[in-house]
């Protein structure tokens, strides 16, 4: 399998912060370092976000520059209009990412307002399904595939506007250019490693039209410049129904449609996922997931806070003058949707607890059960479990021993 | 015939009007269905059904017991509760009819949807009611 996350063991310290916020337990401490579970990792982040240490990274990227494509397009991330400050000419954004030595860019905010009317369509369509979950985030999507899989019916199966830009984008350059495929280079300005994953990993059986993926942050300096000069080129603005896709209930807002809800957040998305498999939420159109705290302005490769930049955007979306937005890929929306660019095919994970009969099941339950009501019951992780459940479930699995726990320990000594 | 026999009985106390912590035995159920490795699809359903009947036993009863019990090839809900029971079987069948009070509507309950959404997902319904309370079992096959 792929990985997004890098880890070095020399800047851990055993701490538990990664352990503790990681939305599918997939951490455990092995001799005071973190160890991450491949096959349970969603990729959302939260540990690089949450470790003191440093000791997380996104997978090093090498260099555009050094790829070599007759012709290279970049797809900047809409959260990328979010991260220069209030009043900057957004319109030289685009210009300052050709000069890094692309041929062209495509801004991802056309492709979110295409992806926008394919969710409105695809919900007035299907009025058997409610609700409708979002496919936007691969970590949200992940996260079903692993700790949801009865959910797997209700994601709207859209591809994300990342993938929809590339489709077009390529597509445009072969008939201007006469190119082939292997010829050109898709570059996605990425705000997250989910995003990366996404490419390098994709969560259906499809191949990502985009070749490679640049972290925003690592261009970020060199943008910032050549924005800021004075009397450098207008490009074009970005889509203001798109942009709107970078904070959460933007998709919502720019499908137009009434009854959404947003959620941001691992901990909100698990606790309203709980509630559509008690099946609530039956009478809403449509839940916006979007892993990241605001929403995808929250990625980790982002540079500036959240919620600024939420505030940087909505003040674009309203000082911009949309009659000067022009893309003839929204008038062809219809044609695009009925050739299927738009479907997203997810495959189902299997079942990984193997085919246990259910007395066998149960019976490995119980004795789990039993372990747990040794401990000490606070998922205090100093074991190097995220709870005391799963320490026991180690212990189960002889991936731990009960004296781990220093609860237990400290006690054994006092008597 | 041995797929007969139960493998394990989860049991619940369930106490009339606490809304304080309504949806916690059926979340426990669920969790512990989840931890054994059934199949999601089964879970769902049982998911539904439990936290429907706990709901029903908080708004409608004075209190009763959450059962979910385990076999081989199908899992079933016992639901018995204390308290009025219900007068027309039938009438509370149907979708969107409710005798629960504004008060609990308020609190986003009491659509009417209940009984129908949990025999919606079972493989048998059966409900049985008297003056002293309701029994409904409610099985799905695995």
């Amino acid at each position: 399998m792929n990985f997004s996350i890098m880890f070095d063991k020399e800047k851990c310290k055993g701490c538990t912060n990664c352990m503790k916020r990681c939305p599918t337990q997939a951490i455990r401490l092995k001799e005071s370092k973190a160890f991450i579970d491949g096959i349970k990792c969603i990729h959302c982040g939260e540990c690089i976000k949450i470790c003191p240490h440093e000791a997380y990274s996104a997978q090093s990227v090498e260099s555009h520059k050094e790829k070599n494509y007759k012709y290279k397009i970049a797809i900047p991330s809409t959260t990328i209009y979010g991260q220069f400050p209030k009043g900057t000419e957004i319109c030289k954004v685009q210009n300052a990412i050709l000069k890094l030595g692309f041929d062209y860019v495509y801004d991802e905010s056309w492709a979110s307002e295409l992806v926008s009317k394919a969710i409105k369509k695809r919900i007035e369509e299907n009025k058997n399904i409610r609700p409708f979950i979002s496919t936007n985030c691969p970590s949200t999507v992940r996260l079903i595939k692993i700790r949801y899989p009865s959910l797997m019916e209700h994601l709207i199966s859209l591809e994300a506007p990342m993938e929809i830009a590339a489709k077009v984008a390529r597509q445009r350059a072969k008939q201007l250019y006469n190119l082939e495929d292997k010829d050109i280079g898709v570059f996605y300005i990425s705000p997250c490693p989910a995003k990366l994953l996404a490419v390098t990993d994709p969560i259906g059986p499809n191949k990502s039209h985009i070749n490679w993926v640049v972290p925003l942050n690592t261009i970020y300096g060199d943008l910032y410049r050549e924005v800021k000069k004075e009397n450098d080129m207008c490009y074009s603005n970005p889509s203001l129904k798109g942009i709107k896709w970078a904070v959460s209930g933007g998709q919502s807002e720019s499908a137009e449609l009434l009854n959404y809800i947003a959620v941001n957040g691992m901990e909100n998305i698990i606790d309203i996922f709980d509630e559509i498999e008690n099946g609530k939420l039956s009478d809403v159109d449509f839940v916006e997931t979007l892993a990241c705290v605001g929403g995808c302005v929250g990625g980790t490769f982002n540079i500036e806070n959240p919620f600024i930049a939420s505030n940087t955007l909505k003040y674009i979306i309203y000082n911009t003058n949309e009659d000067t937005l022009l893309n003839d890929d929204l008038d062809k929306f219809e044609e695009l949707y009925h050739e299927g660019i738009f479907d997203l095919k997810i495959t189902e994970d299997k079942d990984q607890k193997g085919k246990l009969s259910i007395k066998d099941a149960v019976k490995r339950f119980e004795q789990i059960k039993e372990i747990v009501a040794l401990l000490p019951g606070l998922d205090c992780g100093s074991c190097g479990a995220p709870t005391c459940f799963a320490h026991a479930e180690d212990i189960y699995e002889n991936e731990a021993k009960l004296y781990d726990c220093v609860v237990l320990r400290a006690k054994s000594k006092e008597n | 015939m041995v797929f007969d026999s139960l493998i394990k009985r989860y049991s619940y106390t369930i106490i009339g009007n606490d809304f304080t912590t309504a949806g916690k035995s059926s979340s426990d159920i669920k969790s512990n269905l989840k931890a054994i490795g059934i199949d999601a699809k089964i879970i769902r359903k049982i998911a539904i059904i439990s936290y429907e009947a706990e709901i029903n036993i908080i708004i409608h009863s004075l209190g009763g017991q959450l059962h979910c019990d385990l076999y081989e090839d199908k899992i079933v809900i016992t639901s018995e509760d204390i308290g009025p029971g219900i007068p027309d079987i039938e009438m509370a069948m149907t979708e969107g009819f409710s005798t629960a009070s504004d008060n609990v509507r308020e609190l986003g309950f009491g659509a009417g949807m209940g009984l129908p959404n949990m025999k919606r997902y079972s493989d048998d319904f059966e409900i049985s009611s008297s003056s002293n309370g309701t029994i409904i079992i409610i099985t799905v096959l695995i």
